[in-house]
């Protein structure tokens, strides 16, 4: 392991070696947390009798009627839609309270609320769970998009606020007192200064949100029915009666773990930065 | 007057309601994340707490009665399936954050240098953290199958004697630990290279002249000046792997025998299968007064090592 | 005066006669499948044979009334739980649930969420008049009873059965078992023997928790074993109790497969039609699968037999699976409608022909059923058994789900090897705590 650069002339044959050695180790990193992803597509595109072969196959003809009946057998449109809907839905409402909250606290010091806001992080979703449940049966709200968008604030709200507290005290003073100085109401330099430099944080803050509305499952469990379900409780359904459809289950899983991972071709780069945002600064 | 310098950025009106928001904006902006937070938190808490103090078995028949602390006195004394539950807890989480760190930090110093791909192989890491958890975990089921899965196959293929995995008390954990191991080492790893590449050049080039070996490099320059990166790092995974549910529902449901049963899944069934509300809600205050313990124990422990 | 009396009194009677023939209320359509045409109405059901078989004849039922239905359905776990939620909820989200009283009866009887049916039986307005209740299986009935209230109609039994491979047991020359005793020694012989280029177990049962005790139920009879003593005490950690969970633990750890403590029956039928186990006991209605060319690799080579004898005799379960309205319905008669229809003859009929075992006596007798059925020693095993079998295939009490878990608990630690007299005796006394809180609630 060598933290510099290496220095002074070695000779080349041997450097190439070290460094063939080198990326086997890279690529040895890489090969089990990638095989999972590698063996669940795999597992949707074989039947079921080629997926409980034993040994198991890596060659084999691939079919694809796992995919098919997927989408067609089990309405996945229909729940793709609900998750995007509770997860935009939760972001966005996120985001309208939580860039104005996150702004003061880092301005204005509002100790109250990113106490609460640590807060919502660290308790478990389990604890939540039975309040709501009684709640919103008491409106009527069960299976809803309001219950699911409401509920997940519990989730997206946390990591805008985070991410963006450490994002908006990146903002340099200076910028935003030439704005006021200017004659811009605070309002204004909150929304024309602060927020289009912390652009970028921003759209991790928001993809980050949704991806963890979108993963959630026990809510989903809990306070839906067969109208609003998620992605994540839907792929239960290929625990099915006769035997277990490990290739209906892969793809499904597949389906659910695919969009997500498009999303983050995007902001990879600032994860995880977003994901430890105010905590590597005091 | 100086001129304007911000053309887009125009004197507003002199308003009623604007003087108000530019007087009070400190506490009038995040009035709306309060007031949400005061319903989605301090709500449900307050519930949960009220809840534990009754007796109710959900039934349309006999409403809820109040029994004081008689749940809490039944949990700490009589419940051994809840001193299980803890037990269960603490080993998963620590195992789980010490395994993760240690790997995490061999991998982050490993891949501490300049190389081709260095972006894929950032990419590819990223893919566990993200993924949805049930989705993954049902995968990892099907992979710890004892007749028909892939792992067994792999460790015939080493020479090594099948296991049971998930079908056995003993095997059922440290599986679950290796599924999150996976799923989470990526995450320190990020965490500690970011770390790693904002550490200082200075220290390093001293311990090079005064002729340090590799191992006494790392032992003596880069951990102590990876301290914070180490203190963040187990704080967020310690806070996240507390609230750990979905992949040991879904791959045990606590068992076999509750040799899985964390504090959060036994607290999920008696309040969804067994439909005990009330002595769950003592549960759930319980398992919320736990985690908080925890997470502020290391955040007090953090503040400590700033100083060094 | 005297003429104006006579009009007034033929106006009295033409009025008393026009009256004679009104409608009297309460009595005033007939039948009509027809009558909520329109309406929608939600069902929810339990992913077995049961209900996979109501939803695949479900285009009859919305043709004949004209309702429309929204079906759902779930894997037995969570269908348990999320039934129990929404019932819990008391909104009247859901119409009609697909029921095991012996399960949950007691407990949904007791929070008042099933809807007594004897009025809508009684009424010509509600009931098809060729429904034929006397045709239905009077155990299931009973066993839907509550305080004299019957809550549900039973679409279909199952009786404990002992499949076997027929192929295997002549290949290697083993009579069918008629005893406890014979079991083990079928298991013992026919472990590990290969069969088409694969290892096959001994015997498949299921071994997760609490899955596993109401098919160990029946070992537990035949041991001479109760759930309860008479005075209504937990009975398990008698010696009859104690043999039997030895029994069954050191059959699956002898001669089942590996993992076996993680096995609900998906996985047992799942192993069974690959061909990889050679006995399975189980619930009768497995044949749906057995002999389905799509799903089992071992059409044709299935054996049924009665569940065996222990020291107290052959002690089979019947486990019914029946249809209810939910006491918070918003649409009870539409919902009575369906309930009513799945136990039709028709569509009992329709379904027994699919394999489902069914509740209604004119359905075995059927001549068309007879003659298709190939598989007469599984007709001739069911009939026998359910003449004998008893329903209490969980103890009759409120609290089923937790007592088992600890019941399935020891049932585990046998199969683990460990120490079974002790594990027993912490069930017995989980049990006796558990009963004491909820009794009576």
């Amino acid at each position: 392991m060598e933290l510099l650069r290496p220095f002074g002339r070695p000779r080349p044959t041997r450097k190439m070696l070290a460094d063939a050695a080198y990326y086997i180790g890279v690529v040895a990193i890489c090969v089990p947390f990638v095989f999972v992803f590698y063996w669940m597509v795999l597992g949707g595109l074989k039947t079921q009798v080629q997926n409980t072969a034993s040994p198991p196959l890596f060659l084999f003809t691939p079919t694809f009627e796992n995919f098919r009946k997927v989408f067609v057998a089990n309405q996945f449109l229909k729940y793709i839609e609900n998750s995007f809907m509770v997860s935009g839905g939760a972001t966005l409402l996120a985001l309208a309270l939580g860039l104005p909250a996150a702004h003061a606290i880092a301005r204005h010091r509002q100790r109250g609320v990113a106490l609460g806001i640590l807060v919502a992080r660290m308790a478990p979703h389990l604890s939540y769970v039975v309040p709501f449940f009684i709640l919103f049966q008491k409106l009527g709200w069960i299976d809803t998009y309001a219950c699911m968008i409401l509920t997940h604030l519990v989730i997206t709200l946390p990591i805008v606020v985070w991410i963006m507290i450490g994002a908006f005290e990146d903002v340099p003073l200076e910028l935003e007192e030439a704005a006021r100085i200017d004659g811009c109401s605070r309002w204004r330099v909150f929304t024309r200064i602060s927020l289009p430099v912390c652009r970028t944080s921003l759209a991790t803050a928001t993809i980050l949100g949704f991806i963890f509305s979108w993963n959630n499952f026990i809510f989903a469990l809990i306070l839906t029915g067969p109208e609003r379900r998620t992605l994540p409780v839907a792929v239960f359904n290929f625990i099915s009666g006769d035997e277990i459809d490990w290739g209906g289950l892969s793809a499904a899983a597949t389906m659910i773990t695919l969009p997500i991972l498009l999303l983050i071709l995007l902001v990879q780069r600032h994860i995880v930065q977003g994901m430890t945002a105010g905590g590597l600064k005091e | 007057m100086a001129t304007q310098i911000h053309s887009e950025a125009s004197p507003p009106r002199a308003s009623a309601p604007g003087e108000f928001l530019e007087r009070h904006f400190g506490r009038l902006l995040p009035l709306p994340a309060a007031l949400s937070i005061a319903a989605l938190i301090i709500f449900p808490l307050a519930f949960n707490i009220y809840m534990s103090l009754q007796a109710w078995f959900v039934s349309s028949t006999t409403p809820p009665a109040f029994v004081g602390l008689k749940n809490y006195v039944e949990i700490f004394g009589k419940d051994a399936r809840f001193w299980n539950a803890l037990w269960v807890t603490v080993k998963f989480t620590t195992v789980s954050v010490v395994l993760q760190l240690a790997l995490g930090l061999a991998i982050a110093v490993y891949l501490h240098r300049e190389f081709h791909g260095r972006g894929l192989v950032r990419t590819v890491m990223l893919l566990p953290m993200v993924s949805t958890p049930v989705a993954v975990a049902l995968i990892w089921v099907i992979m710890f199958n004892p007749s028909l899965g892939i792992l067994n196959y792999f460790l015939a293929c080493l020479g090594l004697k099948p296991l049971l995995w998930l079908g056995h008390p003993r095997t059922a954990l440290p599986s679950l630990i290796l599924m999150d191991t996976w799923k989470w080492t990526p995450f320190m790893v990020l965490i500690l290279h970011s770390g790693l590449q904002s550490l200082p050049i200075t220290p390093f080039e001293a311990a090079r002249i005064d002729g340090a070996s590799r191992w006494q490099t790392f032992r003596y320059v880069t951990l102590p000046l990876l301290r914070p990166s180490i203190a963040v790092s187990l704080i967020f995974r310690t806070m996240d792997s507390l609230k750990t549910f979905d992949t040991i529902y879904v791959m045990t449901e606590g068992g076999p025998n509750n040799a899985t049963e964390i504090l959060n899944i036994y607290t999920f069934q008696t309040g969804f299968k067994y439909f005990h509300i009330g002595y769950a809600s003592a549960l759930a205050v319980i398992l919320v007064l736990f985690v908080f313990a925890v997470n502020l124990l290391l955040i007090k422990l953090r503040e400590r090592s700033w100083s060094y | 005066m005297a003429r104006r009396v006579p009009s007034f009194l033929i106006a009295a009677g033409l009025l008393f006669a026009w009256m004679l023939f009104l409608p009297r209320p309460g009595e005033a359509q007939k039948f009509d499948w027809q009558m909520h045409k329109g309406t929608t109405i939600r069902v929810m059901a339990n992913k077995n044979v049961s209900g996979e078989a109501i939803q695949a004849n479900l285009a009859d039922f919305e043709k004949l009334t004209g309702i429309k239905v929204q079906y759902e359905t779930f894997t037995e776990d969570q269908y348990r739980q999320k039934v129990l939620l929404e019932l819990a909820a008391g909104t009247g989200s859901v119409d009609v649930i697909h029921t095991a009283t012996a399960q949950e009866g007691l407990k949904f009887w007791r929070s008042g969420w099933y809807e007594p049916l004897d009025e809508y039986l009684k009424s010509p307005r509600l009931t098809d008049p060729g429904f034929d209740l006397a045709d239905i299986s009077k155990p299931a009935l009973q066993g839907n009873t509550y305080d004299g209230k019957l809550v549900a109609l039973p679409t279909m039994q199952q009786t404990t059965m002992l499949y076997y491979r027929k192929d295997l047991f002549d290949k290697h020359k083993i009579k069918v078992p008629q005893t406890f005793a014979e079991l083990e020694e079928a298991a013992k012989k026919l472990n590990n023997v290969e069969e088409a280029g694969q290892k096959v177990v001994g015997i498949v049962l299921r071994g997760k928790k609490a899955a596993a005790t109401s098919q160990w139920a029946p070992y537990l009879f035949g041991f001479g074993g109760s759930w309860l003593t008479k005075d209504g005490k937990p009975a398990m950690n008698t010696p009859e109790a104690v043999q039997a969970f030895d029994y069954y633990g050191r059959l699956l750890r002898n001669y089942g497969p590996p993992g076996a403590v993680n096995y609900h029956w998906y996985e047992c039928v799942s192993l069974f039609v690959q061909g990889k186990a050679a006995m399975y006991t189980d619930v009768s209605n497995r044949i749906f699968f057995f002999e389905d060319p799509s799903k089992s690799q071992i059409v044709g080579k299935i054996g049924y037999a009665m569940f065996p004898a222990g020291p107290a005799g052959r002690k089979p379960t019947m486990e019914v699976w029946s249809m209810a309205v939910s006491s918070k319905s918003k649409k009870k008669e539409a919902a009575y409608l369906f309930v009513q229809w799945a136990a039709s003859k028709e569509n009992i009929l329709k379904m027994q022909m699919k394999g489902a075992p069914s509740v209604r006596a004119s359905a075995w007798k059927d001549p068309k059923f007879l003659a298709e059925q190939k598989h007469k020693d599984w007709v001739e095993a069911s009939l026998k058994s359910l003449e004998i079998a008893s329903t209490d295939w969980n103890p009759p009490i409120v609290a089923v789900s937790e007592v088992r878990d600890e019941v399935g608990a020891v049932i585990v630690s046998s199969i683990l090897g460990e120490n079974v007299k002790a594990a027993a005796d912490k069930a017995n006394a989980e049990m006796a705590k558990i009963m004491e809180k909820t009794e009576g609630k």
